[in-house]
Order: C-alpha cells, then sequence, then structure tokens
C-alpha cells in the first residue's frame, strides 16, 4: 500500500509539471489551431535559459519568473514572425505541422551549439523532506505543485471572469464568428501564445529542478508526455489538459512503481493510443472526428 | 552508400506523405524495423556468441533470404501502423498517433533488453557479401547492389505513384472526403499507400544495418524522419525524380558529408550540428517559398504535344478541333459583370448549349445505361433519425426517390436536408433507419460502397483534387479502374491501358459537352467558383452513377452559372440517371422537379409537387418562421 501511496505522491508531483506544459500546448492548439511540435524545444529552452540563470547563482524560483517571462515574449515573437505568417499562407495542416517540427530540430542544435550535448542538472539539494498523510514529498515538489494549483486556478478564473478570457474561450469556440463579433482575435491570439509561452517556461524550469539531469533533447520525450495529456483531457480544452496532465503523471510513476520504470513513458503513450481510439474527443469534449464534413 | 538507403526511405515516405498525404511522423520506426528484422533474422541463436548479447529469434538465415522477409515485414509493419486510418481521425490526431507510435516503438527498442538487446542496440550483424565487419574491402560492390536495388525500386516504386493509381492516391490526400464521394476507398487507399512506403522504408533499415554491422535506438530519433521529410519537401513533394535531388542535398551532403568535415578541437561535432540547423532551416525555407520543392510533381498533359506518356493519350487530332458551339456559351467574361444580359440571352437558348455539341452522355462501351434493375423507387429510405448530442436533426424521415426524374428537397435553414445527405450517402451514421438503394439495403456500407453502387454526392461547397488538372479531376472518377486493382499493379500498364484510353475519352467528351475543354489541363485550383460546380457534376457523371444526390448545387453561382447548370440538369433528366436535388432556390425546383420533398425541424412535413406544396399552410408557416 505505502508503495502505491508513494508512488500516487510522485505522480501528483509530476503531474503538476505535466499539467502546466500541457495546459500551454492545449492552448495554442484551441486558438490558433497549430500543432506545435517545437513546443518540446522550447521546454527545453526553458530548461537551458534557467540554467544559465542558476549558475549564475539566482534562486531557482527567481529563475523561474524570469525564464516565464522571457518564453512569454519568445512565444509571442515565435507565433507573430512564424506560425502566423504560415497560417496566412494557408499552406494547410501538414506542412505546417512539418515547418513546426523543423523548427523544434532548429531550436534544438541551437541549443546543442551554445551549450553542448553533456548532461546538465540544476544541482539542487532536496531540501526537507514533508509527510502529509502517507504522502512523502521534497520541498520542491511541494511548492511545484502549490504553484501549479494557483496557476491553474488563476488561469480558470481568468477565463471566466476577465474580458481577455472571455474572448479567448469565444475565439476557441468559433473563430470567424468571434471576428464578427468584434473581437480582436489576432490580438486574443498573440495573448494565449503570450500565456502560453509564460506556461512553458515555468513548467520547463519545474521539469528542470525535478528531474536530475537533462540534456538538449529533453523537451522530444517531454513533448509526447504533454500531448498525451492533452490528448487524453481532450485537446483544445484547458481543464482536459490539466486534468491529463494529473491522469498521465500518475499513470506513469505508478506504472513505474509496479513495472519496469523503464516503461513508464511507454504506459503514458499507449494510454494515449487508448485515449486516442477508444475516445478521441478526450474525457471534456472537444472535436475530433470530423463531423459536419459536409456542412461545413 | 548512404545516398541509396536514404533513397529508398525516402521514396517510401514521399509515396505516403506526398502522394498520399499521410503524414507519417513515425516513419523511421519502419526503417527501424526492417534493420531490427534483418537483425534478428541473421544472426545466430544469441547462445552462440555466448550470450553476448540478447534478442529474440537469431534464425541465422541466408542475407538474402532475410532480404525478402524483411521487406515482408516492413510492408505488414506499415499496415498495422496504418490501421490507425480506420478510425478516420482528424489529420491532427492522426499525425500525433503516427508520432506516438513511433515513440512507443523506440521506447520498447530502448527499454526491452531481451527483444533486440535494448539500449546498446544489435551489433556483429552478417555482412550480406560474407565478409565480417563493415566494408570489408567489398563496399564498393555493396554500393553497385545497392544502386541496382534502387533502380528496380523505382519500377516498383511508379506502379504506386504514376497512372490512375496514383491520381487516386493523389486525390485521397487532396480532399479525402470528395474523394470518398466517388467511391474511393479512402482507408484502403491510405493504407496501401502505407503498407508499400513500410516495406521501402524497412528495406531501407535492412540494407543500411547490413552495412554497418549495427543497429541501435540512438541511429533513429524523431529527427531522422524529418530529415527524410525535408528531403521530400526540398525535392519536390510527391515527385519521384524530386526525392532524388533532395536526397543527394539533404541526408547525403548535410547529415553524412557534413560528419566528416572537420570541427574545431573542442566541438567535433561542430559541423554536424550545424548540418541539421540547416536542414532544418531550409525545410522551413522550402514550405515558405517553393512548398513543391525544387523538382515539381509534374502532372501529364492530356492532348498537348507529343504524348510523351501512354496515359496522357488524348483523342485523334481530327478531333481535337472542337466542333464549336453554335450559341457561344455564357462564359466568364458575361457573367459577373452583366449578369442580366448574360441570362437573357441564354434564357432565349435555353438547353441550347448542350445540344449544340450533341450533348450526350458518354459511356463506356458494355455499360448499359443506368435502368434499375429493380421495380420500386431507387432510393428507399424508411425511418431514419440522426442525433447530434439532445437534437434529432434528422428525426424519422422516410421518402422516395425515383430513377430517370428530378425529385427536390426543400426546406428551411437547419431543417435537417445536409444531415440527411449525409446520413444518406454514408457521412453520417444514422441512429436508426434503414436506407435501402437499387434494392438493395446499404445502411451499413461505408461511404465508398454506396458511390460504388452508383449513389453519387456533391457537396454544398464545391470540393475538387486542387492540385490535379481539371481532365484528372475527371478521370478519377473511373469506378473500379483496372489500374487500381492488384493485377492491374502487377501487370502495369498492358493490363489497364485500353480502360484508360477510354476513360480519357470520355473525360474529354464531357469537357466538351460542358465547354471546359480548353480549361482540361489547368490546375483545379484555379478554376472560378463556377467552373469548379461544373467539374465536380461532370465527375460526378464520370463515375456512371445511378443516382446523383445534389447538396445546394446553386449556392454561391451567379445567375449566369445557374442557369448553365440548370441546363446541363435538363439535358442530364433523360439519361436515366435519377436526381436529389436539395436546393433554396426554389426557381429550378419548381422548373424540374416533379415531385418535392418539403423537411423542417428534422421531419418530412409534405410531398407533392411544387405548387401542391406552396399551397398547404403548414409549408408557408415553416418557410416563413423558419
Amino acid at each position: 500500500m505505502s508503495i502505491f501511496v508513494s508512488a500516487v505522491g510522485f505522480g501528483v508531483a509530476s503531474g503538476a509539471v505535466i499539467a502546466l506544459a500541457s495546459l500551454g500546448f492545449t492552448l495554442q492548439f484551441g486558438l490558433t489551431n497549430t500543432l506545435n511540435i517545437a513546443y518540446g524545444s522550447f521546454i527545453t529552452l526553458a530548461a537551458f535559459v534557467g540554467y544559465g540563470f542558476v549558475q549564475f547563482g539566482l534562486s531557482p524560483w527567481t529563475t523561474m519568473a524570469i525564464v516565464a517571462a522571457i518564453m512569454g515574449v519568445l512565444s509571442v515573437a515565435y507565433y507573430g514572425g512564424f506560425i502566423r505568417s504560415l497560417i496566412r499562407r494557408s499552406i494547410g495542416f501538414g506542412p505546417l505541422a512539418i515547418a513546426t517540427a523543423a523548427a523544434l530540430i532548429f531550436i534544438e542544435y541551437t541549443i546543442v551549439l551554445v551549450a553542448g550535448t553533456t548532461t546538465r542538472s540544476y544541482g539542487l539539494t532536496s531540501g526537507t523532506t514533508y509527510h502529509l498523510w502517507d504522502f512523502v514529498w521534497t520541498s520542491t515538489q511541494v511548492a511545484i505543485i502549490v504553484l501549479a494549483a494557483a496557476l491553474v486556478t488563476m488561469f480558470q478564473l481568468g477565463l471566466r471572469t476577465t474580458r481577455l478570457g472571455r474572448a479567448l474561450r469565444a475565439t476557441a469556440a468559433n473563430r470567424t464568428l468571434a471576428r464578427a463579433c468584434g473581437i480582436r482575435v489576432e490580438r486574443v491570439s498573440v495573448g494565449a501564445w503570450m500565456i502560453s509561452g509564460l506556461l512553458c517556461g515555468v513548467a520547463g524550469v519545474a521539469l528542470a529542478m525535478t528531474t536530475q539531469a537533462f540534456t538538449y533533447n529533453l523537451g522530444l520525450t517531454f513533448l509526447i508526455v504533454i500531448i498525451a495529456a492533452a490528448v487524453v483531457g481532450g485537446i483544445g480544452e484547458p481543464l482536459g489538459a490539466v486534468t491529463g496532465g494529473l491522469i498521465i503523471g500518475l499513470v506513469t510513476q505508478v506504472s513505474a512503481a509496479y513495472f519496469n520504470p523503464a516503461y513508464s513513458d511507454v504506459a503514458a503513450f499507449v494510454l494515449l493510443i487508448a485515449a486516442l481510439l477508444l475516445r478521441p474527443t478526450g474525457l471534456f469534449g472537444g472535436q475530433a472526428r470530423r463531423s459536419n464534413v459536409a456542412t461545413a | 552508400m548512404y545516398f541509396a538507403t536514404d533513397l529508398l526511405a525516402a521514396w517510401g515516405l514521399n509515396l505516403e506523405y506526398g502522394v498520399a498525404g499521410v503524414l507519417n511522423f513515425g516513419y523511421i520506426a519502419c526503417v527501424a524495423v526492417g534493420a531490427y528484422a534483418y537483425g534478428v533474422l541473421t544472426l545466430p541463436s544469441p547462445a552462440v556468441n555466448g550470450n553476448y548479447q540478447h534478442y529474440v529469434l537469431g534464425l541465422h538465415l541466408e542475407p538474402a533470404a532475410a532480404f525478402v522477409i524483411v521487406i515482408v515485414v516492413g510492408c505488414v509493419f506499415g499496415g498495422l501502423v496504418g490501421l490507425v486510418g480506420r478510425h478516420r481521425l482528424r489529420p491532427d490526431y492522426q499525425a500525433i498517433m503516427l508520432l506516438v507510435v513511433a515513440a512507443v516503438a523506440l521506447a520498447v527498442s530502448e527499454a526491452d533488453t531481451a527483444l533486440v538487446n535494448g539500449n546498446p542496440g544489435l551489433t556483429l550483424l552478417p555482412n550480406p557479401l560474407g565478409t565480417t565487419g563493415p566494408t570489408a574491402g567489398n563496399g564498393w560492390v555493396y554500393v553497385g547492389i545497392l544502386l541496382a536495388i534502387c533502380f528496380a525500386g523505382y519500377f516498383v516504386l511508379r506502379r504506386f505513384s504514376d497512372g490512375p493509381l496514383g491520381r487516386s492516391l493523389r486525390a485521397v490526400r487532396d480532399d479525402s472526403d470528395a474523394a470518398l464521394a466517388i467511391g474511393k476507398d479512402v482507408v484502403g487507399l491510405r493504407m496501401l499507400a502505407q503498407v508499400v512506403g513500410g516495406g521501402f522504408g524497412a528495406l531501407a533499415g535492412g540494407l543500411l544495418a547490413a552495412f554497418i554491422g549495427a543497429w541501435a535506438p540512438s541511429a533513429w530519433s524523431f529527427s531522422e524522419t524529418l530529415s527524410l521529410l525535408t528531403a521530400v519537401i526540398v525535392g519536390g513533394v510527391a515527385s519521384n525524380y524530386g526525392v532524388v535531388a533532395g536526397v543527394i542535398l539533404v541526408p547525403v551532403v548535410l547529415q553524412q558529408l557534413s560528419q566528416f568535415v572537420p570541427g574545431l578541437n573542442t566541438r567535433p561535432q561542430l559541423a554536424a550540428d550545424i548540418g541539421w540547423m540547416v536542414t532544418s532551416a531550409l525545410t522551413i525555407f522550402f514550405i515558405w517559398f517553393r512548398p513543391t520543392g525544387i523538382v515539381p510533381d509534374r502532372r501529364p498533359r492530356y492532348g498537348v504535344g507529343r504524348h510523351r506518356r501512354v496515359w496522357s493519350y488524348a483523342p485523334e487530332p481530327a478531333n481535337m478541333v472542337v466542333d464549336v458551339p453554335v450559341h457561344p456559351p455564357v462564359s466568364r467574361a458575361t457573367s459577373p459583370m452583366n449578369a442580366d444580359s448574360g441570362v437573357s440571352q441564354a434564357s432565349l437558348d435555353a438547353g441550347a448549349i448542350l445540344t449544340a455539341t450533341s450533348f450526350a452522355l458518354p459511356r463506356r462501351p458494355g455499360v448499359p445505361a443506368p435502368t434499375p434493375s429493380f421495380a420500386g423507387p431507387l432510393l428507399e429510405v424508411s425511418d431514419v433519425v440522426v442525433r447530434f448530442g439532445g437534437v434529432r436533426a434528422v428525426d424519422g424521415v422516410s421518402l422516395q426517390v425515383p430513377a430517370g426524374a428530378v425529385t427536390g428537397l426543400i426546406g428551411p435553414n437547419g431543417a435537417g436536408k445536409s444531415t440527411l445527405v449525409n446520413a444518406l450517402t454514408g457521412f453520417l451514421r444514422p441512429e436508426s433507419g434503414r436506407i435501402s438503394f437499387n434494392g438493395q439495403e446499404i445502411s451499413d456500407q461505408p461511404a465508398h460502397r454506396r458511390a460504388r453502387a452508383g449513389l453519387v454526392r456533391s457537396f454544398q461547397l464545391s470540393r475538387q483534387f486542387s492540385r490535379l488538372s481539371v481532365i484528372e479531376n475527371l478521370l478519377v472518377g473511373r469506378q473500379s479502374h483496372p489500374a487500381e486493382s492488384a493485377l492491374g499493379i502487377a501487370l502495369g500498364l498492358r493490363y489497364w491501358k485500353q480502360a484508360e484510353v477510354e476513360n480519357v475519352d470520355r473525360a474529354w467528351e464531357l469537357l466538351r459537352a460542358f465547354d471546359l475543354h480548353a480549361k482540361a489541363n489547368m490546375t483545379a485550383s484555379s478554376l472560378s467558383g463556377g467552373e469548379r460546380r461544373m467539374v465536380e457534376l461532370m465527375r460526378a457523371l464520370m463515375t456512371e452513377p445511378k443516382m446523383l444526390v445534389l447538396d445546394e448545387p446553386l449556392a454561391g453561382l451567379s445567375p449566369a452559372w445557374a442557369r448553365r447548370f440548370e441546363e446541363a440538369l435538363m439535358q442530364l433528366r433523360s439519361s436515366g440517371i435519377g436526381f436529389f436535388l436539395i436546393e433554396h432556390e426554389l426557381g429550378i425546383i419548381e422548373r424540374q422537379c416533379q415531385e418535392v420533398v418539403m423537411m423542417a425541424r428534422g421531419r418530412v412535413l409534405s410531398v407533392g409537387t411544387m405548387e401542391e406544396l406552396r399551397m398547404q399552410p403548414e409549408v408557408q408557416a415553416a418557410y416563413v418562421m423558419g
């Protein structure tokens, strides 16, 4: 039983990071209908930029705030200078996805060029260990869980109460209609990519803090975990991404505790495939199957 | 050496992505499967080497035999991955799925040490030329054999990527719904591309592993797929020759040769890293500025110049001087600007345009005009229900549509007309109810089967295969083309030449009858809205349908084009085809339809002539109230 409980504890901790990253990913997808494969390299980039600041002597939390800001700006630049232009060329889904995949490789090797292929680590001490009920968490993990919960709550509240939040939901639901209603969908999209960049920055640094070590290809494997979370929850659905993140975190950690740990990611991927085949709309709806083809 | 294996792999990927439009981010898994298969088939049992490495099988086969099995394994793997397509997921989900399948394969091969030795991978693979170790003196012989294999591979590839089969695959790529609507087995065609692509990938992987003598998970990361995709995109999407150029440039020059560029002392890998950056930058550059690649996919031109390809055959030049219509057709020049004069002139010659070119629906020899083999109505619908969530969009509709007449379907917006069309033609699965066509129950048949049975639809927003030419858009319509059969692939041109020649003849006849022959070789995406509508109608006619379901064919047409469309419809009425015409424009309904079905709120409100319907208060109410 205690193996299970501690695995659940780890699952929640890693699920919190996945949830943040997945929330950012799902936002890009929901607002601009872009399968942004380069998101994985943005996570890596955040981890490496954060590494620079940590080496410089900043505390990881200050680092996280700075990196989040930087990633927010970079994400907007990436959207405005790259994705938007490609969408306007209406090149179709496939080439767009390939272009983002190429961007992933480009960013990855830029990182290699600057930082090399050596394994890096923030080298944080694990801090005090907390025993809450039967769970065992390090102080870092607790802080990240609390932070993630706070960010998700803020995001959800913002989505319901602020003007930008309402505009976001409207644009995601029907871009053309939103535009016709006087919503500046371009600004809303830029806002969404900024928020997603912020979340990506936080998640990237948090991921680097909780993993022992990472290299330049941290992002690609993690990307598939992120996508798995987003799809399990229903891609484009913010709440789904968060729930999906927690589910994926739990599944990977619990399966790692009971089976071969090398298979923990496989468990997540298999869950993703099952989700796609059995319930492609995810837990929280969304439209995965091609419906209304002829009435469009 | 790398050129040859990369070329085979890139050709396979090009067939999947470039030709059939399957964005296979996990393609490299096919290559890896081939490499591992070669390994476990040719290696002796693990115990022979003192359990130095662990793997399954260890059959110690002859390399030549192993390669045959490798190809088969690759085809099976490609097909298994292709099963994903059966679920008709959105293309983005499908791409995710294929990416994940490769990730699972990679993770399993890394984690499971008993399968293919886990992370370190397989080594000591036997060299196919008998010597041990890589390139032991006979490297050039091996390269020669590889180039010969590529040469042979090209002729196999052509059977799939060119000719009528390649045309159908491209149609599926450009618009899978429109392809379904004319009876193309979209899932099957994509699967075929993935099976063949998988075979090519596995062969490439097997040859590569045999040459290096080793294979490990690190050899097939995601970036390798991107490198192959770049070769396809830079070289020329769907163009086999282009891919040759792309492979020379991208995987060979940028990936392999860059490894021999001396790096700085501290950074031995510098050139290779920059090679990757250039590769990805090139991908983006080409997608941005030249999405067709260096050597674009050249479509055969029909009836112009010398016929370099047999299937660009055109009728005798004497025939080609088209009998110009007596009355000039309503052209684009007259339609938008002075539509009034165009209409009035055209209305004087109602029907003249098509009769002037002695319009008769061209048929394949030996195929009789569609006469219902069964006495009752051609299409019979009883009690069909379609539900979206809580809304019953079609709520127990029963109706009958006869052959050889135009039956109308009208109703206010949201009445469920388009939903009914989707249910009839197999694009939506009704919750309950029976649909029978030509005396046969078709309720459970997929869309392409229904189209093959002769129930063909058009779309409210006309759809075309935008990267194919106009005449190819028609040629695709041919049902069960012998070139698309297993025998056609095996025997090639000899087997299907006659059928294709007849096919091209029919297409020309239709194009001339519709006065669009001058645009035959233009790409479909360059047509105007009215022309697209006509192309869609012609393509449907090419399938030799028994019934055409036209979903608001006049929507968005200028009055002149609407008139042209109606004239075509009038001419076609006598051909025996049954028409089911869904339209908001009640004028055409009144003029053309003997019987009109009126729907509102998912139900059939009334059936009768337009005149009768006009008198009924509930019909008036439904139209006024919406």
